[in-house]
């Protein structure tokens, strides 16, 4: 059941809310529960096998996590403590592992070893990889003492709360119980407000644009996947194109996630910050995805650096200290730990080397990234004037690099992502359409040795147009975390100073007034013409 | 040591860290208040508290902490306790 489905929208969420309204008017234990019934519906209705594959894994889980509890109550335990983490952290790598990644390794050797192994084509459990990081994150919270009690409801409502159960926002079990254990399971006029905007923006942003973008790049993808060169300007629009179809994708469904949460009272944590502004790729990682970034670096990325860290200064070589940052300590204590966190995130988000690629890459530019800094810190003491004359150039290069990646995210093979690289480096002629030419006149004669095969006008001049519209909605509007910021939209999402106003009106400021109701509905109609369609969410495959 | 003084030494080392002398800290410090002082950073600033003062950190301490104050009060409670702490760090 896809949040951009009507059976979803005008079904199953009308059901699962005034339920849990209802029942919640009669016991908060009897709302909650009902709460992780219709989870399990949801879960199970695209394919019941699911709840039967995810259950064991719930018990398991929860039986590892009572045990860690008990041992933390001595010190002698401890030991045993970490053990019975470190069981419970290999089974479930191991259980997202046969799923996720049975055929790639199969497939790898083949590939290798000229084997002739059949692959399984085992079917992904719908969303097993949040749902195997989250849980991961529960153990570790437990075996540090974090977390002091749960009963078997709370980790089940934890687990499988629907609006962030298949793509998250990854959240952590001490900013999320409170909420469960405190919210009032009934009616609450700003909840619902509130609720209902983050959803129809979300839905918007999918049905609308994300999805109006799809059918004019995955062509190119396609195109170039069956070998043909691209050219410079398709090239690029596949480039830009489709980092901003994901980017309206994954915060859609991150923003209806959030609403869908506050129906019920909850409030998750913030997934996205206009993350195509950034002004470095660091800064970028702060901004996307942040629960995953927040994820990677506490349970992947500090524990490694640590331990790399107080070996090395125990071993009495220098350790990262600005101004005396040797080679060494810089390779063996950022680059290390660096590329290896971005590589796992590569690997987590699908088994294919397009995404080891995409991982890997991110990795570089962020090891080069504070190489820069470090360098920069040298060269440049004056901070005020670096940072007006870098945070332009910054941004218009963080984003190529973003959208040089995303070719790797998304193209089906390493050789057709190579060829869409060759092509916006210009080796594959530009591909400027012929009509377009022959305006131009005396210039004409001499691009049209290095054109190549020229594109048609008309599908480049719509793909133009919806790059340029979706631009300026992504790094010219305020994001809907903004717009919304005087109802916390998101866990910790303080309303900021400084927002665009007009006298003393603030635009494009939400509140609960008739404006914003017909503005919301317009929206919802705009957004409920296009819903129904065959598009699956692009983080749902993950 | 005061507490004061162990502020003044996490200044030291943090300005160090990120080649910013105008850096100032405060017990109600926060990270995202020090422009960056990131996650990498932040790694690096506590193993060098941690050499610097002969104290070791809990990994699970070292994602709790709300701002510099409560660093500051773990390191002088580490510090005060008679337990010698092992130099050798695994």
């Amino acid at each position: 059941m896809l949040f951009n489905s009507a059976e979803f929208l005008f079904g199953f969420t009308p059901v699962a809310v005034l339920g849990f309204y209802l029942l919640g008017r009669f016991s908060r234990v009897s709302a909650i529960r009902w709460l992780i019934a219709v989870s399990l519906v949801f879960y199970g209705w695209w394919r019941p096998l699911n709840v039967l594959i995810i259950g064991p894994s719930i018990l398991i889980n929860y039986g590892l996590a009572r045990v860690l509890l008990r041992l933390n109550e001595s010190e002698q335990a401890r030991q045993w403590s970490q053990a019975i983490l470190l069981l419970g952290i290999l089974f479930n790598v191991a259980f997202l592992g046969v799923f996720k990644y049975t055929d790639f390794i199969t497939g790898t050797v083949n590939d290798v070893f000229g084997a002739n192994f059949v692959l399984l084509h085992i079917i992904l459990p719908l969303g097993i990889s949040f749902i195997t990081f989250q849980k991961i994150a529960f153990l570790v919270d437990v075996q540090a003492g974090r977390i002091k009690s749960f009963t078997f409801q709370d980790y089940c409502t934890f687990v499988l709360f629907f609006p962030q159960l298949i793509a998250g926002p990854i959240v952590h079990y001490r900013e999320m119980m409170p909420q469960f254990h405190t919210t009032s399971c009934r009616f609450n006029q700003e909840n619902v407000a509130v609720g209902l905007t983050l959803l129809l923006f979300g839905l918007f942003k999918k049905v609308v644009l994300a999805d109006k973008m799809a059918p004019l790049v995955t062509p190119i993808y396609e195109h170039a996947t069956s070998g043909a060169n691209i050219s410079f300007l398709t090239a690029w629009m596949a480039a830009v194109g489709f980092t901003l179809q994901i980017y309206f994708d994954f915060s859609g469904y991150t923003d209806m996630a959030l609403g869908l949460a506050r129906l019920f009272g909850i409030k998750l944590p913030p997934n996205f910050n206009s993350p195509l502004r950034a002004a470095s790729i660091i800064d970028f990682w702060l901004r996307w995805h942040m629960t995953l970034t927040r994820f990677l670096t506490a349970y992947v990325y500090n524990p490694l650096a640590l331990t790399l860290t107080r070996r090395r200064l125990a071993k009495g070589l220098p350790g990262l200290g600005g101004r005396n940052t040797t080679m060494g300590a810089f390779v063996s204590l950022l680059v290390v730990p660096t590329i290896l966190t971005m590589c796992i995130s590569g690997l987590w988000h699908g088994a294919g080397y397009g995404f080891v690629v995409w991982g890997l890459l991110n990795g570089i530019y962020i090891t080069i990234n504070h190489a820069w800094r470090l360098a920069a810190a040298r060269l440049w003491k004056d901070r005020r004037s670096y940072d007006r004359l870098m945070r332009p150039a910054g941004q218009l290069v963080t984003f190529i690099m973003v959208c040089a990646t995303m070719i790797f995210f998304r193209a089906p093979t390493i050789t057709s992502a190579i060829d869409l690289l060759k092509g916006i480096a210009g080796l594959n002629g530009l591909g400027l359409p012929q009509d377009l030419l022959g305006r131009l006149g005396p210039v004409a004669g001499i691009l049209h040795g290095i054109n190549g095969v020229a594109g048609s006008g008309q599908d480049l001049m719509i793909t133009g147009k919806w790059i340029c519209l979706l631009l300026v909605i992504a790094l010219a509007l305020p994001n809907t975390l903004q717009i919304l910021d005087r109802y916390e939209p998101a866990l910790g999402i303080r309303p900021s100073a400084n927002k665009l106003s007009i006298g003393k009106i603030r635009v494009l400021e939400w509140s609960p007034s008739l404006p914003w109701a017909i503005a919301v509905s317009a929206i919802a109609a705009i957004a409920f013409v296009y819903i129904g369609g065959p598009s699956e969410f692009l983080y749902w495959q993950f | 040591m005061a507490s004061q003084e162990v502020l003044s030494k996490f200044t030291d080392i943090l300005r160090d860290l990120l080649l910013d002398d105008s850096v100032e800290l405060t017990m109600e410090t926060r990270r995202e208040d020090v422009p960056g002082w990131d996650s990498f950073n932040y790694i690096n600033f506590t193993v060098a508290v941690e050499m610097q003062f002969g104290v070791k950190f809990k990994i699970a301490d070292i994602e709790s902490f709300p701002n510099v104050g409560a660093i500051v009060t773990k390191v002088t409670e580490m510090m005060a306790t008679s337990r010698p702490v092992e130099k050798t760090l695994r």
